[in-house]
Parts: C-alpha cells; structure tokens; sequence
C-alpha cells in the first residue's frame, strides 16, 4: 500500500504492507530513515535549508525546512520504537539548474543543511543519490527497509 | 536527422485553439460586454463549460459558495479572473495527456502549466505590485510546444540524453542539436499560429533564453523564472529535469537575490493548497 508523502510532509510507519514514496523531488531533498530491528521507517520532503527565511512559516509548518523537518522524523520515528543507532539514513534530491554562478542553489543549500545537522548530531549517511539535473522519486519498504529510486530519463535503482 | 518538414506537419496537425475561447476572450476585451454575451459563447462548448465550472468551484478562486451554473460562475468573478479561467479550461485538453517522450504522466504537464502561471504571478506581485496582463496566458501556454515535440523526442531520445548526460547541453540545447529545432521555439510558432498576441509567442519562444527577447520583456523574463522555480519544486517534472540554464542576470534584472527565491518558493508553498484541486483537475 502506497503512502503519498507530500511536498513539505512527511510518513513514518511500522506496517510491512507500507510503501512510503514521494514523488519529484527537484530541489528539494528527500531523507528516508529506517530502523531494522524495530521495522520502523520514516520519510521526509523538505522544500529549503533554513527556518530563519520565516520563523512564521517554520512554526505553522516545520517540514518545509530542514533544520526543523530533520528533527520531527527522528523524533516520530522513535516513537514507534526506532533507535537512533540502529537507524539507517539513506538522501536523495537537491538536484539544480545549470548554473555556475550559484544564485539558484536551493538544492545544493538543502544537501548542505542536511550534512550540517548529521554532522553536529553523529548521524551517517548510508546511501545517497543527490544533485546533478535530475528529478527524482524516492519509495521505502517498510517490511524491509529497501529504498528505491527513480531517477529521470535513466530508470529504476534501488539504492 | 530529423525533419524540420515532419515538425511543421506536426504543428499543423496539432487541434486549433478553441474558437469558443478565442471569441470569448475577444469579447471580454470589449468593454461594454457582458456576462450574457460570454456566456452565449461559451456554453456550446460542453467540454469547457466543464472546466470552466472545476476551476471556479476551486479553492483558488475562493469563491463562499458552490457555483452550479456557468452564469453564476461568470458573475461572481471579475473580468480578469474570468479571462484566465475561460483561458485555463479551453487549455486543459492539450496538456492533460501523458507525454511519453518526456517521461510526464497524465496531469503531469497541466500542473507544470498550472504552477508556473501561479508562481509567475507572485513573482510579478514581488517585483512589480501588479501583473502585466499577458503574464498569466504565457506562462500557462510556455511548454506548449513539448505536446508537438513529444513523439519526436521520444524517438530520439537516446542521442538527447546522451547529450544531457555528458553535462555539455541543456535538454533544450540537446533538442536543438537533434532535431534543429526545440520545444521553446515550436511553442512560439503554434502560439502565432492560433494568432496570440506577439508579447505572449515571444515568451514562449524565448522562455529558456531570455536574453534574446527585447531589454524592456519583462514577461518573458518572468516566465523564464517560473518555470525554473516550478521545477525546482518538482512540479510536473519529466525526463528533462532541472536541465536548463540559470540566467544570473535575469535575477539582477528583476532585483531579485537568492534569498528572494527562497521566499518565492515559500509564497508557492502558500498557494499550493488552494490550487490543488486545479493541478488535479486531470
């Protein structure tokens, strides 16, 4: 059963018959988390890096971001019984426009959030497929945890 | 290499724009008109009345109450709204198919139409307080050339991604170098075609390259950044991906910082929920 994660959303669940996807990321990022032994897993679609843009915004809806997204997936997902060090974080998205000067680098910026709060918080990466021009559309298995990914004009991969 | 000749068959090939929506829109511009004489146009066309009816009973037009008639629709609405409404649904049907060659799903190429119309209105809002008039009709029509390429860029789309993967080309300069031609400048060409006015065939002529449209084109400037801000959101979405030029200097000409694309995006996000029943009209 599919479960639609939309755009600044997110899903987290324990049911093995639950697929959670997200369709065309473009810039924004797509994070997936997943805890073997507990069966858990939870995916995020953050659309920007930072929530100091608009504190206002940030409140009504902190998905959108990822200093304040990041945190409610992990922290929803411990409430199903996940454990941090047993989670698995794999990333797609942040893919950008042709551009050398960097004025439209959302999604280098959203990779770089994200990298930044791994970082501080000793959180690894397992697997990634980020930047470059791609679209992207990203599906969990809950029952095993297996991501896989869609990458346009070039297939299917499980990553 | 392919023919431009298959192209322009292609072109010609393509339905006309509906008469009912032209007539209509003729007579919108004529100021003593009204409502009676729209609606006198518009209601033999079943298929646009339909639309028509959809869009004002979406959330995006806010209207306080359940409209069951195009009468009711068309009064409660002011002539600008009407305008783009008539436009929209007589739109619909060229963008609600799947489109193979650009790997876009059913819907997908009506909400990339849908998005970058919104999105290059609030653009427009943020920079200038108010919209050119024919900002909305261009950016809605931008891709309408990707429904003739379509079968052809299916064909060869090998040697395009080919082109698209090396990081030399964007999709459109890989579609330039194969066919001779691309989406941009066909879009423009069935534009004239169906007669639009020259303002709205040169944006969607020069939506990726808007350098060469005149200095003083500021709509073919803000089409060009709503459609690249549409894909960075991921609506509608194919096998193109982000694979267009950044015009730093289309930025500068707007007075536009990265900030404030950050902050268009977050103006889309707002509208997002009010437009979702228009995106999911097919």
């Amino acid at each position: 059963m599919n479960v639609v994660v939309g755009i600044a959303d997110m899903k987290v669940s324990r049911d093995p018959e639950a697929v959670l996807v997200t369709h065309s990321l473009g810039s924004c990022i797509g994070l997936a988390v997943y805890d073997p032994v507990a069966r858990v897993g939870g995916l995020l679609h953050y659309m920007l890096p930072d929530s100091d843009l608009d504190h206002a915004k940030a409140k009504e809806n902190p998905l959108m971001f990822a200093d304040t997204g990041i945190p409610l997936l992990f922290k929803a997902c411990y409430k199903l019984g996940a454990e941090k060090n047993r989670m698995v974080s794999k990333v797609a998205g942040g893919s950008q426009i042709m551009d050398p000067s960097g004025k439209f680098n959302i999604g280098k910026r959203n990779y770089a959030a994200l990298r930044k709060m791994f970082w501080r918080n000793n959180v690894m990466v397992k697997a990634e497929d980020v930047g470059g021009t791609s679209n992207r559309t990203m599906w969990l298995h809950i029952a095993t945890g297996e991501l896989t990914l869609k990458v346009s004009g070039m297939g299917t991969k499980v990553l | 290499m392919m023919g431009v000749k298959d192209i322009t068959a292609a072109i010609k090939a393509l339905p006309p724009f509906p008469s009912v929506a032209t007539q209509a829109l003729s007579v919108l511009e004529d100021a003593g008109a009204s409502v009676e004489d729209v609606i006198a146009i518009v209601e033999y066309d079943p298929s646009i009345t339909a639309n028509v009816l959809k869009l004002c009973n979406s959330a995006y037009y806010g209207l306080s109450r359940k409209v069951h008639s195009l009468r009711e629709g068309l009064v409660l609405l002011g002539n600008a709204q009407l305008k783009d409404i008539l436009l929209a649904g007589a739109v619909v049907k060229f963008f609600e198919k799947k489109h193979k060659g650009y790997d876009l799903a059913k819907g997908d190429l009506w909400k990339h139409a849908v998005a970058t119309g919104v999105i290059a209105r609030l653009i427009s809002q943020r920079v200038n307080g108010h919209e050119p008039p024919s900002l909305f009709t261009a950016a809605l029509l931008h891709d309408i050339g990707k429904v003739v390429l379509d079968g052809f860029v299916d064909e060869y789309f090998e040697p395009i991604m080919a082109l698209v993967a090396s990081g030399s080309h964007s999709f459109l300069e890989a579609e330039t170098e194969v066919f001779g031609t691309n989406h941009a400048e066909i879009g423009g060409k069935i534009a004239a075609t169906w007669d639009f006015p020259e303002e709205i065939v040169t944006a969607i002529a020069f939506h990726h390259r808007p350098e060469q449209a005149s200095q003083d084109d500021q709509v073919t400037r803000l089409v060009y950044l709503a459609n690249v801000i549409a894909l960075s959101v991921g609506i509608g979405v194919g096998a193109d991906g982000l694979s267009c030029r950044g015009k730093q200097e289309v930025m500068d000409q707007l007075g536009l910082a990265s900030r404030d694309l950050e902050a268009i995006v977050i103006d889309f996000y707002n509208e997002y929920h009010r437009i979702q029943d228009v995106l999911g009209m097919v």
